[in-house]
């Protein structure tokens, strides 16, 4: 077991490190100048006055004259130190608005999260039970819309349906914790998004256990239905679910990033869509960053948690 | 749904060759199509990326009016005889502005396509046949490039390409003065069409590595071996044919999605920059009046998810057509 950690903190490591040093040479590669970006918020009023002089002097500020290999060293060094830099619209810490969003966001795909695993589990056994029915054809066939449908198509077009046309809801905005009436839209349309993958991993699943010999000895033995789904179908089935955990995790970061402004939820995805809209490669850079830790986190945690739902591994 | 088709499929085979004593002989393709065109939801599909194709094509001649034409006497009006799917806030034709989008949507897809088919069969096939170096550290690329999300990816490639790509069309402009490189349009798209390629290759190059690998397997490619067959004609005879249904399939995902990421790069500001018309943007721009005038940011919503559900379909559809042997993939 703990060479099994080991390597699996082998490969997750190194992933990382090249996350880091590609993040960081696509940032450095272009000449595009944040200083020149600043000015032109400014002009007419401010840059008219910068000298060149002012100029060089932010420049040496953010360490912009510096040569790669100094600027990647001195990034790394900082960034273990929980310094991310500090944003160019704004001057703001990237580090304290990414811990200040991060919490909500954490709720939010949690719940997601929960709701996915909550409606997928029973859909795709639903979907496997009743296989090659026009049930299971409306299931796999439904989630499929939310398969490539993006967030910022189904957020306004929900909207438009639960406010306008249906009326049974006022315009949910902002955040005020989790257990609100508000939330329920923006949940919902975040756990849509990775619902697809849970659905057919399920299915697939159970599909396959149903066909094992012990199903056919508990159904020949007079079990009920419900006690063999529940006891030998699903206990078996589930393991696999588990795998898409890291999907799960990429959904959801990357729907709250068009969800957040939508809804006005002051969240981690915000952060990164005011970040890109802006060209704030600090931001950027930070937000790129906590998602590729959060999705190699989730991996390495599937992965590791995997051994002892489906002992069969450790053997491999 | 696969295993319906294929059993339905197989009766009426075995019925047919029972009642008549005359085989009709089927070609591998004519029963591939024949698979694709008994599936409602593949002709669904098929319908709407023929549509899609003929908006993508013709749409600049059928449209009404021009993407950027303001009509000032018909600001943000609802869908009307004149402007059928009403105009947005500065008076613009939504309809027109939604075919301009398609032939956007429908230029990035093909052209990504294009570009990670093949840098994605390049490296599969130099992961399957170069060894095992070059097979690991084509592998670790492939995972690094999957364990981020495509749209954080594609977003940050395409915010960091864009100067360069910038600067470069400025100086050829300024070295040459190609009308070409003075309008920006096309830096958009190449900025676009940089960071999308970079995301969708992997896709290919497990596909074809994978292939590679189990078909090195078959006792076939042994026995074409053992009489002496060379490695290219065996990638061509075997590999390849073997190979096109599985890329084919790919290929329509694929294309789904580079138009998602695509507009959703414009949605956030990176990709197709207005007043060139994107769907993405075309969202973007309207989604905070949706409360008021809900059609601006419907139309182009429902275009996107009705054009993407289509060619999801006619994936589907293909899938089970020329791969009537293989599972539904996730």
């Amino acid at each position: 077991m703990f060479i099994y950690t080991l390597k699996r903190l082998a490969v997750a490591i190194p992933t990382f490190v090249v996350v880091l040093i590609i993040t960081f040479t696509l940032t450095v590669i272009s000449p595009f100048d944040p200083v020149a970006m600043m000015m032109t918020q400014f002009e007419g009023t401010l840059d008219t006055l910068a000298t060149e002089d002012a100029i060089k002097r932010i420049r040496d500020q953010y360490g912009l004259n510096d040569s790669y290999g100094v600027q990647f060293t001195r990034w790394l060094g900082r960034m273990l130190q929980g310094d991310l830099g500090i944003s160019i619209n704004g001057q703001r810490n990237v580090l304290r608005m990414i811990v200040k969003t991060f919490p909500i966001s954490f709720q939010l795909g949690l719940a997601g999260a929960v709701v996915t695993i909550l409606m997928g589990i029973p859909l795709g056994c639903l979907a496997a039970l009743r296989q090659n029915t026009w049930l299971d054809y409306t299931i796999v066939g439904g989630t499929l819309v939310f398969r490539t449908v993006p967030v910022f198509v189904l957020a306004p077009l929900l909207l438009v349906l639960f406010v306008l046309v249906l009326g049974i809801m006022n315009v949910p905005r902002g955040w005020d914790g989790l257990f609100q009436t508000k939330v329920i839209l923006p949940v919902f349309i975040l756990a849509l998004g990775p619902l697809p993958v849970v659905v057919r991993q399920t299915r697939a699943a159970v599909l396959e256990v149903f066909s094992m010999d012990y199903v056919r000895t508990a159904k020949m033995k007079g079990l009920e239905m419900w006690r063999i789904i529940i006891r030998h179908i699903l206990r078996n089935a589930l393991i696999p679910v588990v795998t898409t955990l890291g999907f799960i995790a990429a959904g959801l970061i990357v729907g709250s990033i068009f969800l957040d402004s939508i809804f006005a939820i002051p969240g981690f995805g915000g952060v990164a869509e005011a970040g890109f809209r802006g060209f704030d490669y600090p931001v950027i850079m930070g937000v790129t960053m906590v998602s590729a830790i959060m999705i190699i986190l989730t991996n390495l945690f599937v992965d590791l948690i995997y051994p002892f739902l489906d002992p069969r591994i450790k053997l491999e | 749904m696969v295993e319906s088709t294929e059993t339905v499929s197989d009766n009426k085979l075995g019925d047919e060759l029972n009642s008549e004593s005359q085989v009709k002989t089927r070609s591998l393709w004519q029963d591939a199509v024949r698979r694709l065109l008994r599936n409602r939801l593949s002709i669904i599909g098929l319908i709407i990326s023929s549509l899609l194709l003929i908006a993508a094509f013709l749409g600049p001649t059928i449209a009404p009016y021009s993407y950027t034409e303001q009509d000032l006497m018909n600001v943000a009006k609802m869908p009307s005889p004149d402007h059928w799917l009403g105009t947005d806030e500065i008076g613009r034709d939504l309809f027109s502005r939604v075919l301009w989008g398609a032939r956007t949507a429908t230029l990035v897809a093909t052209f990504t396509t294009v570009i990670s088919v093949i840098i994605g069969v390049l490296l599969g096939a130099l992961a399957g046949y170069g060894g095992q170096l070059a097979d690991n550290i084509i592998g670790r690329l492939i995972d690094i490039v999957m364990s981020v999300p495509d749209l954080l990816l594609a977003a940050l490639i395409a915010v960091s390409i864009k100067q360069p790509v910038v600067s470069w069309a400025e100086g050829i402009y300024e070295s040459n003065g190609f009308p070409l490189f003075a309008d920006t349009t096309w830096l958009d798209l190449l900025v676009v069409f940089g960071g999308l390629a970079f995301v969708s290759w992997p896709g290919y190059a497990r596909l074809i590595r994978g292939q590679i690998f189990s078909l090195r397997e078959e006792q076939y490619i042994e026995a074409a071996k053992a009489v002496g067959v060379s490695e290219m004609k065996i990638a061509l005879r075997h590999l390849l044919p073997n190979a096109i249904g599985p890329v084919i399939v790919t290929l329509t995902f694929s294309f789904s999605s580079a138009m998602v990421l695509e507009s959703s790069l414009s949605y956030l500001g990176i990709g197709i920059q207005p007043p060139q018309a994107s769907w993405g943007n075309m969202i973007a721009s309207n989604i905070g009046s949706w409360s008021y005038r809900p059609w601006l940011v419907a139309v182009p919503a429902l275009t996107l998810a009705i054009v993407t559900l289509g060619i999801n379909f006619l994936g589907d559809g293909l899938n089970d057509a020329l791969n009537p042997r293989s599972k539904r993939s996730i």
